[in-house]
C-alpha cells in the first residue's frame, strides 16, 4: 500500500481506554519505587529480634501466639509504615514537581491513591511475611486448635492505617522533618495511650497494640475452655477502617472540584463517625469471666458457650488430664506431679484424677485481674487444677516449658497434699505437719497460703518443709519431721486408717506416729 | 544602577573594613540554613517542651522509661534530618572546609539536642538523668550520621527509628525472664554503665567521622 492509496482518515483516530490496566502499570511503577519496599528488611529484622525471637519461646498455643502477633506487629511496623508513608506523600513537594504533576492526565487523588496504595501493598507484605512465618510455625507446634485470625485482621488493618496516616501527613505538611517527627510522634501517642489504661473499660483499649485486657500477662488458658472473643478485635477493625477512611478522603479535598470536595467531606465525616463510634464501643467493654474483653454491643452469645473437648490424659495410677491443646506438656506436668501423686495413690481420699479446668477472672482496679478456678476444687473424686499464670507487665514473662513444668511441681503439687489431708484455711497442726511430711518426702515445698497455693519453690523453701506455719523447732515442724522419717509403708498404713480423722481434725500432733 | 555607577562605587566599597571572621561566620550560616538549621532548632525546642509535659505527669515504671526514651529519639532524628544537603554532588567541589563544616555542625547540633533536653528535664524527674539523654542521645545520633552517609539525609531518621524500638525493647525486658544485657542496646542499661556509655562513644564517633569525611548521600533537589 502507497501513501496515495491509503484511506483518507475524516475523524481522529481514538486510543483504546483501558483504565484498569493504566491504573495497574502506575500502580506498578509506584510499587517498584517505593521508600516502604527498602524499608522492609529492617522491619522484619526488628520483628524478628524484639517479636519474633522472643515470643516463639511462649507454649504453642494459638492464643498466645496470635494476640502476641498483634501486639508485636503493630509496635514493630509503626515507625517504619507511617515513617515510609510520610516519605512518599512529601515526595512531589520535596523534589519540587507538584505542579510539573498537575499537568499529568490523572486526577491529583488517583495519583496519590496509588502511591498510598504501593506503600500499604508493601506494609501488607511484611505484615503477611510476619504472620505466615509465625502461624507456620506455631502450626508445626500446636497439638489442638486452629489459628485465630481476628488479631491477623487487625494487625492488617493497622498497618494499613499507618501508612494512610503517614501518606495524609507527608501530603499534607510537606517537609524534611516530617517523616521522622509523624512516625516517632505516632508510636509515642501509641505508647502514651497504652500508659493511660485502666482497666477493661478504657476507651485507650481501642489501640490496635492491645489485644486483650492489658497488663494482664499471658494466660494460658484463655480461648481454650472457651471460644475467643473477638468484640474488641471488630472494635479496633471499626476504628482502624474509620480512621483510614477519613485520612484518605482528607486527601481528595484540597484541589478538586465542588462536587468531589463535597463527596470527599462526606466520605470522611463518615470514617470519623464510624471511628467515634468504635471508641465509644470499646469504652463499654468488660471483661468477662474467661479472661477476654466483651462489648455489649457487638458481642456474640454463642462465644459464652464452653469449647467440647477430650482431654489427653496419662496411664499413670492417677491419671492427670490436660487440655488436649497442652498435650505437649502431659509427659512433663506428669512427670512434675508423679512424686506427690506417688505419696497418695491408693488411699482412700486420694484424688481418682488430676485435671486441668478452666479460670475464672475478675477485673479488680486497675488493670489488675483476680484469676480463680471454674467450681469446686474436688468433684466427684476429682482434683481440679489451674495451670499456673505467670504474674508481669507487658505482656508478661514468656513461659517456657520449664517454668510450666517447675510452677506445676511448686505450687500445685503441694496443693494437691494440702487438699487431700484437709490442710487448708483453718487447718489443724496436725494436718499442717502430715501436709508438710508428704510433700518434704515428695521433695516439694510446703503449702502456706489459705488458698491452698504453695509460692514459687526458690532457695531454701525448695522441698525444706521451712513453712511459715511450720517454723522450724515448733512442735509441728518436729511432728512432720518424725512422720516424714517413717518408712513409706508404715505412713500410708496410718494415713489410711486415720484420714477421716486427720480430714476432719480430731488428730493432735501428739497422736502423729 | 548603570555600569558607570557601579565602577564609581566599587573602590568605596573596597575601602569599607570588614573583619576577618565574618567572611567564615557567613559561610557558616550559609551551611547552616542550606541544612535547614533553623527549622531543627525550632522543632528540637518543641522536644525539650514536650519532655517538659511529658515529667509533669506520673507515670509508672515503663511510662516514665519509654516516654522519655521517644523523645529523645525524636530529638534524634531531627539532628541526623539535619545533615541533608539540597546541593548534592556538586557542594563537594566548592571548597575544603566542607568537611569541617559537616564536623563542627553535626557536634553542635548534638550538644544542642542533648543541651535543649537536659533543660526540659529542669525541675522533673528524668529517669536515668542528663547522663542518661547524653549517652542514649549521642549513641543513637551516631547511628543517624552513618545513615545519612549511605542513605542519605533524607532518610537519616530510619536507622534511629528502628533503634528506638530495639532500644524500647531493651528498656522493658529487665521485667521479663529473657533481659537483654548487651551494652550494644545502651538504652536498656543504667546511666553509669560504662560498656554502654563506651559503645554508644564509639558509635557516635563512627558516625560522627564517616559523616564529615563523606558527607551525607543526597541528590540534587532532594
Amino acid at each position: 500500500m502507497t501513501a496515495a492509496s491509503a484511506p483518507v482518515l475524516t475523524r481522529p483516530v481514538r486510543a483504546p481506554r483501558r483504565p484498569v490496566l493504566a491504573g495497574g502499570r502506575l500502580l506498578w511503577l509506584e510499587l517498584r519505587h517505593n521508600a516502604m519496599l527498602w524499608l522492609l528488611p529492617i522491619t522484619l529484622a526488628v520483628f524478628w529480634f524484639v517479636t519474633y525471637r522472643t515470643r516463639m519461646t511462649t507454649a504453642p498455643l494459638w492464643y498466645a501466639r496470635a494476640t502476641d502477633l498483634q501486639s508485636g506487629i503493630v509496635p514493630d511496623f509503626i515507625v517504619p509504615v507511617v515513617g515510609a508513608g510520610a516519605w512518599m506523600g512529601s515526595r512531589e513537594a520535596r523534589r519540587h514537581v507538584t505542579d510539573l504533576m498537575t499537568t499529568t492526565a490523572r486526577l491529583r487523588c488517583v495519583r496519590l491513591f496509588a502511591t498510598w496504595a504501593a506503600t500499604a501493598i508493601w506494609a501488607l507484605v511484611g505484615c503477611g511475611v510476619c504472620v505466615a512465618v509465625v502461624y507456620g510455625v506455631t502450626a508445626h507446634q500446636v497439638s489442638w486448635g486452629g489459628p485465630l485470625w481476628w488479631p491477623v485482621v487487625v494487625a492488617a488493618a493497622s498497618v494499613v492505617a499507618f501508612s494512610a496516616l503517614g501518606f495524609t501527613a507527608g501530603v499534607l505538611l510537606p517537609g524534611r522533618l516530617t517523616a521522622p517527627l509523624v512516625a516517632v510522634g505516632s508510636w509515642f501517642v501509641l505508647v502514651l495511650g497504652t500508659e493511660l489504661i485502666r482497666g477493661s473499660q478504657s476507651y485507650w483499649n481501642i489501640l490496635p497494640v492491645v489485644s486483650g485486657p492489658w497488663d494482664n500477662g499471658q494466660d494460658p488458658g484463655v480461648a481454650i475452655f472457651y471460644p475467643f472473643v473477638p468484640d474488641l478485635s471488630i472494635a479496633q477493625i471499626m476504628f482502624l477502617a474509620g480512621l483510614t477512611v477519613a485520612l484518605l478522603a482528607a486527601l481528595a479535598v484540597p484541589g478538586s472540584g465542588r462536587v468531589a470536595r463535597s463527596v470527599a467531606a462526606s466520605i470522611a465525616a463518615a470514617g470519623m463517625a464510624a471511628a467515634c463510634t468504635s471508641v465509644v464501643l470499646t469504652g463499654a467493654g468488660t471483661m468477662d469471666a474467661h479472661g477476654m474483653i466483651a462489648i455489649p454491643a457487638l458481642h456474640d452469645a454463642a462465644s459464652d458457650r464452653p469449647i467440647r473437648f477430650t482431654p489427653v490424659c496419662s496411664s499413670t495410677a492417677i491419671p492427670v488430664c490436660l487440655n488436649p491443646a497442652y498435650g505437649r506438656y502431659l509427659p512433663a506436668v506428669t512427670a512434675a506431679l508423679a512424686p506427690m501423686l506417688g505419696e497418695i495413690v491408693g488411699l482412700p481420699g486420694a484424688p481418682v484424677r488430676v485435671s486441668q479446668a478452666a479460670a475464672t477472672e475478675q477485673q479488680e482496679a486497675g488493670n489488675a485481674v483476680i484469676i480463680g478456678l471454674t467450681g469446686p476444687q474436688m468433684l466427684a473424686g476429682e482434683y481440679r487444677m489451674l495451670l499456673p499464670v505467670p504474674g508481669g507487665q507487658l505482656n508478661g514473662p514468656y513461659f517456657t516449658t520449664s517454668q510450666l513444668v517447675g510452677q506445676v511441681r511448686d505450687s500445685i503439687g503441694p496443693a494437691v497434699v494440702a487438699s487431700f489431708v484437709g490442710a487448708g484455711s483453718g487447718a489443724s497442726a496436725a494436718q499442717q505437719a502430715v501436709a508438710a511430711a508428704l510433700s518434704w518426702d515428695a521433695g516439694m515445698p510446703v503449702v502456706t497460703d489459705e488458698t491452698g497455693q504453695a509460692p514459687p519453690c526458690s532457695g531454701t523453701r525448695c522441698g525444706s518443709g521451712t513453712a511459715s506455719s511450720l517454723q522450724r523447732g515448733s512442735p509441728g515442724d518436729a511432728a512432720a519431721r518424725r512422720f516424714a522419717a517413717l518408712p513409706l509403708s508404715v505412713r500410708r498404713a496410718w494415713l489410711a486408717q486415720h484420714l477421716t480423722a486427720l480430714r476432719s481434725g480430731r488428730i493432735t500432733l501428739e497422736q502423729l506416729p | 544602577m548603570s555600569a558607570e555607577r557601579v565602577a564609581e562605587a566599587r573602590p568605596a566599597l573596597a575601602s569599607v573594613s570588614r573583619p576577618a571572621w565574618a567572611p567564615g561566620l557567613r559561610l557558616v550560616w550559609l551551611y547552616a540554613i542550606s541544612r535547614r538549621v533553623p527549622a531543627a532548632l525550632g522543632a528540637l525546642a518543641a522536644c525539650a517542651v514536650g519532655l517538659r509535659i511529658v515529667l509533669i505527669g506520673h507515670w509508672n515504671a515503663s511510662g516514665a522509661l519509654l516516654l522519655p526514651l521517644i523523645i529523645e529519639a525524636g530529638a534524634v532524628c531531627v539532628v541526623s534530618v539535619s545533615t541533608a544537603s539540597p546541593l548534592g554532588e556538586p557542594e563537594r567541589v566548592a571548597g575544603r572546609s566542607l568537611p569541617w563544616l559537616r564536623l563542627g555542625g553535626a557536634s553542635a547540633m548534638t550538644a544542642i539536642a542533648v543541651g535543649a533536653l537536659a533543660a526540659g528535664a529542669l525541675g522533673g524527674h528524668l529517669s536515668g538523668g542528663t547522663l542518661d539523654v547524653l549517652r542514649n542521645v549521642a549513641g543513637v545520633t551516631g547511628i543517624g550520621f552513618l545513615c545519612a552517609a549511605f542513605l542519605g539525609g533524607g532518610l537519616a531518621w530510619t536507622g534511629p527509628t528502628a533503634y528506638l524500638i530495639a532500644g524500647v525493647y531493651g528498656l522493658y525486658t529487665p521485667w521479663h525472664s529473657s533481659a537483654v544485657t548487651t551494652p550494644w542496646l545502651w538504652p536498656g542499661r543504667p546511666p553509669h554503665d560504662l560498656g554502654a556509655a563506651i559503645c554508644a562513644g564509639l558509635v557516635f564517633a563512627c558516625g560522627l567521622a564517616v559523616f564529615a569525611l563523606r558527607g551525607a548521600r543526597d541528590q540534587v533537589g532532594e
